[in-house]
């Protein structure tokens, strides 16, 4: 277990780094020269006291976009030192690692800031609210599903197939918009987007919490409505296959009661395959929820992440690109491992 | 005898053959959609079973279920009205009308009631409504009368209008103005921008001019009246000779000078004064004396193009020349026509849409009245014979070569009138089934068109992706080894990027790049295709082991069939229901992550519409509560598009299933 571990977290920081460098090449697209551009403003700024040629070399060896692609890729990922001006210059930014290994995403030219300072509050509000949906999400798929599966075939067991086609058929923002629509518009209970009350910060800090609430019930009712779909039939197929097996028909016929059999014998066997397919989904959703906080102006990382996009904002960009494929590969890496050991099959396989 | 018996057996049977074709047709017809019947006739009973093959049980199966045959059916419909409407519904992407912006569906633009179509005194209209007064003096209103965004309904009269007291009247862009018979001006509708009487409310961003107290106040003689238009938030009114104007200055651009003007006596304001034509942007006076007058100089250095076939350098002083006078004026919304007295039409300003297409007129016969819509100019001859031009996309300019007494062009429509006042036609536009933007383009043929850009591309991406997934799986299956293994961490690689961002990210950098928008939707394409292979090229893979390792494949190796050829030729058709399956499922995820794409827009760009991009202006509340039209029927054509493909591809899934049909 602990080999196949080990080969799983290689491959997977190999697939890391040949992505990031990817990304990276995409990103050298970009029709930005961020040397040129500081150095003309300086050169303008000098009134043509300070030579430009210089200038440039000297902003360019600054933020590392001196050199090859390839040290230039190694550079701002973190495994290259930046280039020293001259000897003497012992300035802390030159001669080091100094990249996205260490901790440096960038400046943000858009905001002013550090671009770690720039989605550090987002951050956490994309957290809560995907951990709330999923919270939320499973607690209504899973019994769902299982009754769906119990009575196979009934009338209501169609409708909820039925409803759950329709479910994931529909994109995200036309429930958004529907629900707007009904829920905010038609009906004024929630309001129609936005975080907070105007002005909630003076309020105490338990009143400002069910401010947020408020204002995050909508959006959360509609990423748990936009789940439902494809989870509850999965849960529903994984359950049917749990109950056809024979060890259920055996548990039915020493007498146990059916609620022991359902929950008991079959849904543990239904629940390995929706594990993982809870962990990958979990993960998923952290790019999934940047349609729902678009929508809704929520201050999550997927609505910093179009800002970002259209303010021509490009650091942020790319942190932010690195943050989606750390998360997903993250994901594939403890699905992996929850496979392995769930399934021991798995592991000698490979 | 006999030959008599022969000729009617072989005609008996001949009908009976006809019958029994025609019997088989129909039951294969209903099969198809209603399902295989429980009769079955003799001869089906006696008849040995026949091995039927798995992929013709399949389709038998599929057709057996009504839910899957009526997606089926819609998908089909579906299909058929995006790749054949476009051609029945053309579209001008760079067409916008600000009057016809946000309008509810409505058919009834052109619905002239029953008591105004035989006695009709005027009829005008410059937006989305018409107003017309019948020669008794009634007032009757028609059209999208509910002004979008508020609470406006035009059909409610200001009190002072009853029937029968009702002396002219004119329509506006959001307002109507009506004089009485009794002298009273009265005006109802939108007045934010000061169109008529006195709002405490006028949104300050536009300065206006406001009406004069005289004309709200105290009673105006209707004998004095000698013209009153309404435009674009704007109301020109002649009385007594001498020009008023009031409303929105930036819908009127020279109204301060035309107020302000000063005469050679020291008097203020345009005196003897014919008529006045209000384009979107300025007024154009026609004197007494037949010279025009164009306050504010905008016209100074506009060249014109004449009916005679010349190109006139300056409008002005050609058309105030001595030897001819001006008879008549007309404006579209954004051009300016002239009649002289010899019969010759000047049209200057913007001639986009056609306008200065003039019709060739008759011989023998002199242009002696002009008249416009919003796009379109229409005139009337001396032998009463109409002619129209200019902008014809709802039909509006279709009254050619009819004879009659008098002629109202509304904003996109045209009524023709005889010498009694009766209605004899009426052409345009009747209205927009499923309403317009905020840009004033019809939401239905939008909808159209955007179907098929939006069906297009994922159509496109969806065979993109397929065949990547074909040749990864098949090749990584039958080899296996370090092929395999190759192609499988490419696999993953292409897995574990987060598709939205990545796409979104890639969009974004293309937009920097100077490609033509063709070559932008066929990017994108692409990258719709690139990223979406791999579920299915690892179910492919995954299939392909299990097929390599039966008697067949061992069978056709031993044969000596090359290898390329077993993995393709052999074992893909066994996989072909998989990939069946999983391109129908793929198709609806296509449509829906292109429409998410261009929702944010980061797909395909306005004015080039895709469900998704027509949605893109629904994200806030104004929009959603008010103009639900806009969003909610690209909304149900996407959903209906997804969902019935989805439908479809369970069913596939399920009757290519063996276990799953044993289920039920």
């Amino acid at each position: 277990m602990g080999k196949y571990i080990v080969k799983r977290i290689l491959y997977i920081i190999l697939v890391f780094f040949i992505l990031s460098f990817l990304l990276f090449l995409i990103y050298n697209m970009l029709p930005v020269d961020k040397a040129a551009e500081t150095a003309k403003e300086e050169v303008k700024a000098s009134k043509g006291k300070l030579d430009y040629e210089v200038r440039y070399e000297y902003w360019q060896k600054k933020y590392g976009l001196n050199g090859t692609t390839v040290e230039r890729y190694l550079r701002w990922i973190g495994l290259k030192p930046y280039d020293r001006i001259d000897e003497n210059d012992n300035r802390s930014y030159f001669g080091r690692l100094n990249g996205l290994l260490e901790g440096n995403f960038g400046d943000s030219n858009y905001y002013g800031k550090p671009v770690s300072e720039v989605i550090k509050e987002p951050m956490k509000n994309t957290i809560f609210i995907n951990i709330f949906a999923t919270v939320l999400a499973l607690g209504i798929t899973i019994p769902l599903g299982i009754f769906c599966a119990v009575k196979r075939g009934s009338k209501r067991d169609v409708a909820v197939q039925v409803g759950t086609i329709v479910g994931y058929s529909l994109p995200t923002f036309i429930i958004a918009i529907l629900f707007i629509w009904l829920f905010a518009v038609l009906l004024g209970w929630f309001p129609v987007n936005g975080m907070s009350t105007a002005g909630s910060g003076e309020w105490s800090a338990w009143r400002q919490f069910w401010d947020k609430m408020y204002y995050l019930a909508l959006p959360l009712i509609v990423m748990t409505f936009c789940s439902l779909g494809g989870m509850t039939r999965y849960v529903r197929s994984s359950m049917i296959e749990a109950l056809s097996m024979d060890c259920i028909r055996t548990a039915r016929a020493k007498g146990l009661k059916e609620k022991v059999v359902i929950y008991s014998h079959a849904f543990r066997n239904a629940l390995i395959p929706i594990i993982t397919l809870v962990i990958g989904w979990f993960l998923g959703i952290f790019s999934g929820s940047l349609m729902i906080e678009n929508i809704f102006a929520l201050n999550g990382i997927g609505r910093t992440y179009f800002q970002a996009l259209t303010n021509h904002d490009n650091e942020v960009v790319l942190a932010l690109q690195m943050f989606y494929i750390f998360v997903s590969l993250a994901g594939n890496l403890i699905t992996d491992i929850v496979y392995g050991f769930v399934d021991p099959r798995i592991r000698v396989n490979k | 005898m006999d030959n008599n018996m022969n000729t009617g057996n072989s005609a008996s049977k001949k009908e009976n053959k006809f019958v029994n074709a025609l019997k088989t047709g129909w039951k294969w017809l209903r099969r198809m959609f209603l399902g295989a019947s429980k009769e079955l006739s003799e001869e089906d009973i006696f008849t040995v079973e026949k091995l039927e093959s798995p992929g013709r049980m399949a389709v038998k199966a599929f057709f057996r279920r009504k839910l899957a045959v009526g997606a089926l059916c819609v998908l089909i419909a579906l299909f058929l009205f995006v790749f054949i409407g476009p051609f029945f519904f053309p579209i001008d992407l760079n067409y916008i009308d600000p009057l016809q912006a946000n309008l509810a569906p409505n058919m009834s633009m052109r619905s002239v009631p029953s008591g105004l179509k035989n006695n009709v005194r005027t009829i005008s209209g410059v937006s989305n409504f018409t107003v017309g007064v019948s020669s008794d003096s009634t007032l009757y209103i028609w059209g999208a009368t509910k002004l979008a965004g508020t609470n406006i309904d035009l059909k409610d009269f200001d009190p002072a209008i009853t029937e029968g007291n009702v002396y002219t009247a004119s329509a506006g862009s959001d307002f109507v103005i009506a004089v009485t018979n009794d002298g009273r001006m009265v005006g109802w509708g939108n007045n934010s921008r000061g169109q008529f009487g006195r709002n405490e409310l006028l949104n300050t961003d536009d300065p206006v001019i406001l009406m004069p107290e005289k004309f709200m106040n105290e009673k105006i003689d209707p004998e004095k009246i000698d013209f009153l238009l309404c435009g674009y938030q704007c109301v020109a009114f002649i009385y007594d000779g001498e020009l008023y104007m009031w409303g929105n200055t930036k819908a009127c651009i020279n109204m301060k000078e035309i107020m302000e003007h000063e005469n050679e006596d020291g008097t203020v304001g345009y005196k003897n004064v014919s008529k006045v034509s209000l384009s979107n942007y300025y007024a154009v006076l026609l004197m007494d004396d037949g010279t025009i007058v164009a306050p504010g100089g905008f016209m100074d250095f506009m060249t014109a193009e004449s009916s005679s076939g010349k190109k006139v350098e300056k409008i002005l002083p050609y058309a105030n020349s001595a030897s001819l006078d001006v008879v008549d004026i007309a404006a579209t919304n954004n051009s300016y026509g002239f009649l002289l007295s010899n019969g010759e039409v000047l049209i200057c300003g913007d001639t986009n849409y056609g306008v200065a297409a003039f019709p060739t007129i008759a011989e023998g016969e002199k242009v002696i009245s002009i008249a416009s819509g919003t796009r379109h100019y229409v005139a009337k001859t001396d032998k009463n014979t109409v002619y129209a031009w200019g902008h014809n996309d709802v039909g509006q300019s279709n009254v050619k070569g009819i004879s009659a007494g008098d002629i109202f062009p509304g904003a996109k429509q045209t009524y023709v009138v005889n010498e009694e006042g009766k209605l004899i036609k009426s052409v345009g536009t009747r209205g927009y089934v499923f309403g317009t933007d905020n840009l004033g383009r019809d939401t239905f043929s939008r909808i159209v068109h955007g179907g098929k850009m939006t069906m297009t591309i994922g159509a496109v991406a969806v065979i993109v992706s397929t065949i990547i997934a074909i040749i990864v799986g098949c090749v990584s299956g039958y080899f296996g080894g370090w092929v395999d293994m190759l192609l499988m961490r490419i696999t993953e690689i292409f897995s574990a990027i987060p598709f939205l961002p990545f796409a979104m990210m890639l969009s974004y950098v293309i937009a920097t790049k100077d490609i033509s928008e063709t070559m932008r939707i066929f990017i994108i394409m692409m990258i719709l295709g690139l990223l979406s292979w791999t579920g299915l090229a690892h179910m492919i893979r995954a299939q392909v082991l299990a097929e390599r390792e039966k008697e067949f494949v061992i069978a056709a190796q031993a044969m000596g069939i090359k290898e390329k050829r077993i993995a393709f030729r052999h074992i893909l058709p066994n996989v072909i229901s998989t990939i069946l399956v999983s391109v129908t499922l793929d198709f609806a995820g296509c449509l829906l992550t292109e429409s998410s794409l261009s929702y944010l827009g980061f797909g395909v760009q306005q004015p080039r519409p895709t469900w998704g991009n027509m949605l893109n202006g629904a994200n806030n509340s104004i929009v959603i509560k008010f103009y639900w039209w806009q969003w909610l029927f690209p909304a149900i054509f996407l959903a209906i598009a997804t969902i019935s493909i989805n439908i479809i591809g369970d069913t596939l899934r399920d009757v290519f299933d063996p276990k799953s049909s044993q289920e039920k």
